[in-house]
């Protein structure tokens, strides 16, 4: 429980800083004080319209005033406006939410269902040819980023054989399935090769080491089948890399999403982020932003918070220090 | 006697292949690293490699996409005519000039946080913390996008800042993003270190905390920090070529990033301007890999997830 309520501390302070920070970096090099309320409308405005959306959200109060106007506001569930795009924010990212969810959500699990036998298996018959090409696939795969995996793939399924349409709709589950899953195939695989490599290699490690303890030689000695020394002693004990760095991995899904939306045209999170950041349109770049790190560090409590429950010994070495 | 004997050997001949096989990868990584930067170096001396700005001329004529990889240009052009291995080749200089000073930044800051909440430990750790916390809850890429972003407007209005160039402005954006996983894994060896007996003789010899941190603890901490530097670089390496793709590259001379983002679009025409310098990356990165990991099993690091 102790440890609980640190791990909240601990996150409600950084949220805190993060979302500050944002805020802050957004306006340095601002002028005067009306120039978000500018900024945001780009071009020429009447110095009413300025001012009007100023007062509207309280612009011209001093930073801390606006941070906690725009704090609360956002547990209210309202994020402000785009003033460019001249509709709420939450209107805006609602249906692109689900594209970069259903793209981050099915390359983590590919990748989890990819890399936990494959490491098993690798670390079982170490050395074995099997081992040897799966740690020559990983490091191919860690080397190949969204930016260099897409093109090629592109290239290869949608150019030279057609296999796949060029995505340009995205299709909702629930409005054509298998439209759905032909259109998130391609992006989906990009992100999953790379994110299962990694996986697979710090399974592997750990499983190896964890193999060689006295515990794994007891359970065998006493004669429990090797399946389950392999599936339950060994993996249950070797978990902790590869939980850690799904959390790590979370926040580079966000980037590599960003990537992947880019060459398979998907109208995602990441390609409104980008969009609102190049044009400077605050309050979307401020909402969007609190919104990704809330999600990437409350995902990353959860799985401290998980592992603690797998593994006693942590909960209790982290309460004492 | 002799059973153990036999599986002794039985052990060596097992494991002698998958030794040799890592050899080779390593070995591989370190001469595609040597050609490549023999070649980015000397790339205005090189006969072979032509002028960033020479176009070849299909019959006197620029002509977009003019050449498929052939004799003429090695691998083919690019729309505006250009020699894709040159301009990939003098690509490559910039990249590793980012990289390289953007480990070095990473490095520093990163290293010297990480040395001092793990030796001091108390409310320095709980700061160092903090701040690493805060730069791993954004996506990395996020706030890159952030910095440079801001940055090209900051410097329209603080004007001390001008002299800022673009290349210098993404090299101190990825140190900064450099700075956390450093600081995270030179603080974990730090907390390791600082309890060897080496560093309780040093101290009851009555070494003050600067010397005990310069002269014991940093010597210890370089194959950790060269090793995660090595994997590092790879990492920064692709993600410049992913801002450069984003469209916050270094305009002149072009990065692999940004050659990839010029031709994309025009892949069912002429796959080769994007796929080679896709193909450059791909082999640095792989390069950087191969021999970090090399780095690792020979000092015994445990990678942790940068």
């Amino acid at each position: 429980m102790r440890y609980f309520l640190q791990r909240m501390l601990q996150f409600a302070i950084v949220f805190f800083l993060v979302t500050f920070g944002v805020m802050i970096f957004m306006r340095i090099g601002m002028n005067k004080p009306g120039d978000p309320a500018r900024t945001m409308l780009g071009g020429f405005v009447t110095d009413q319209k300025a001012a009007a959306v100023n007062k509207q959200y309280h612009l011209n109060d001093n930073l801390f005033v606006q941070y906690f106007y725009w704090l609360a506001k956002m547990f209210r569930g309202d994020f402000g406006i785009s003033v460019q795009q001249n509709i709420t924010v939450a209107n805006y990212m609602k249906g692109r939410v689900l594209v970069t969810f259903f793209l981050g959500f099915y390359s983590l699990l590919w990748a989890l269902i990819i890399a936990v036998p494959v490491a098993v298996y690798q670390a079982y018959r170490r050395d074995s040819t099997f081992d040897r090409a799966g740690n020559l696939f990983s490091f191919l795969f860690v080397s190949l980023p969204a930016l260099v995996l897409a093109p090629v793939i592109i290239q290869l399924f949608v150019i030279r054989w057609a296999w796949f349409p060029r995505i340009s709709e995205k299709v909702m589950p629930w409005q054509d399935l298998g439209g759905h899953f032909k259109n998130f195939f391609l992006p989906v695989v990009v992100l999953t090769l790379p994110l299962a490599a990694i996986f697979a290699r710090l399974l592997r490690a750990d499983i190896v080491q964890t193999l060689q303890s006295d515990f794994i030689t007891l359970a065998s000695a006493k004669g429990v089948p090797p399946s389950r020394v392999l599936w339950t002693h060994a993996l249950r004990n070797s978990l902790f890399s590869l939980l850690s760095s799904v959390g790590v991995q979370l926040g580079a899904l966000v980037g590599g999403a960003l990537v992947v939306e880019q060459y398979f045209s998907m109208k995602g999170m990441g390609a409104l982020l980008l969009t609102s950041i190049l044009s400077k349109d605050l309050f979307v770049v401020q909402s969007v932003t609190a919104i990704v790190v809330a999600v990437v560090s409350l995902a990353n409590l959860l799985i401290d918070l998980t592992y603690a429950f797998i593994d006693p010994r942590i909960r209790h070495a982290r309460a004492l220090t | 006697m002799t059973t153990e004997l036999a599986s002794s050997t039985h052990g060596a001949a097992e494991v002698k292949p998958a030794r040799k096989a890592r050899h080779m990868g390593w070995m591989f990584g370190t001469a595609w690293l040597v050609v490549l930067s023999f070649c980015a170096l000397f790339a205005n001396q090189l006969p072979f490699i032509r002028t960033y700005d020479a176009k070849v001329k299909v019959a006197g004529q620029a002509k977009q996409y003019g050449f498929g990889p052939g004799w003429t240009a090695w691998l083919g052009t690019d729309n505006s005519s250009h020699d894709v291995f040159a301009r990939s080749i003098y690509g490559a200089r910039e990249t590793l000039f980012i990289g390289i000073g953007a480990t070095i930044i990473g490095l520093t800051v990163g290293g010297l946080l990480g040395v001092l909440g793990g030796y001091y430990r108390g409310w320095v750790d709980r700061a160092v913390s903090i701040i690493v916390d805060c730069l791993l809850a954004m996506p990395a890429l996020l706030l890159a996008l952030l910095l440079i972003q801001r940055t090209d407007q900051i410097k329209e209005t603080i004007t001390a800042l001008g002299w800022l160039t673009r290349t210098e402005e993404i090299t101190i954006t990825l140190g900064i993003l450099a700075i956390a996983p450093f600081a995270r894994i030179v603080r974990a060896q730090t907390l390791g270190l600082r309890e060897r007996d080496f560093v309780l003789a040093a101290r009851s010899l009555g070494a003050k905390s600067r010397r005990v941190i310069w002269r014991e603890i940093m010597p210890n901490l370089v194959p950790a920090m060269v090793t995660v530097a090595v994997t590092g670089l790879g990492i920064l390496i692709a993600a410049e070529g992913t801002l450069a793709f984003l469209g916050l590259g270094v305009a002149r001379p072009q990065t692999w990033g940004t050659m990839i983002d010029a031709a994309r679009d025009d892949l069912s025409k002429a796959w080769w301007a994007t796929i080679f310098p896709c193909l450059f990356l791909f082999l640095t990165v792989l390069s950087f890999n191969f021999i970090g990991d090399h780095l690792a099993r020979k000092f015994d690091i445990r990678e942790a997830a940068v």
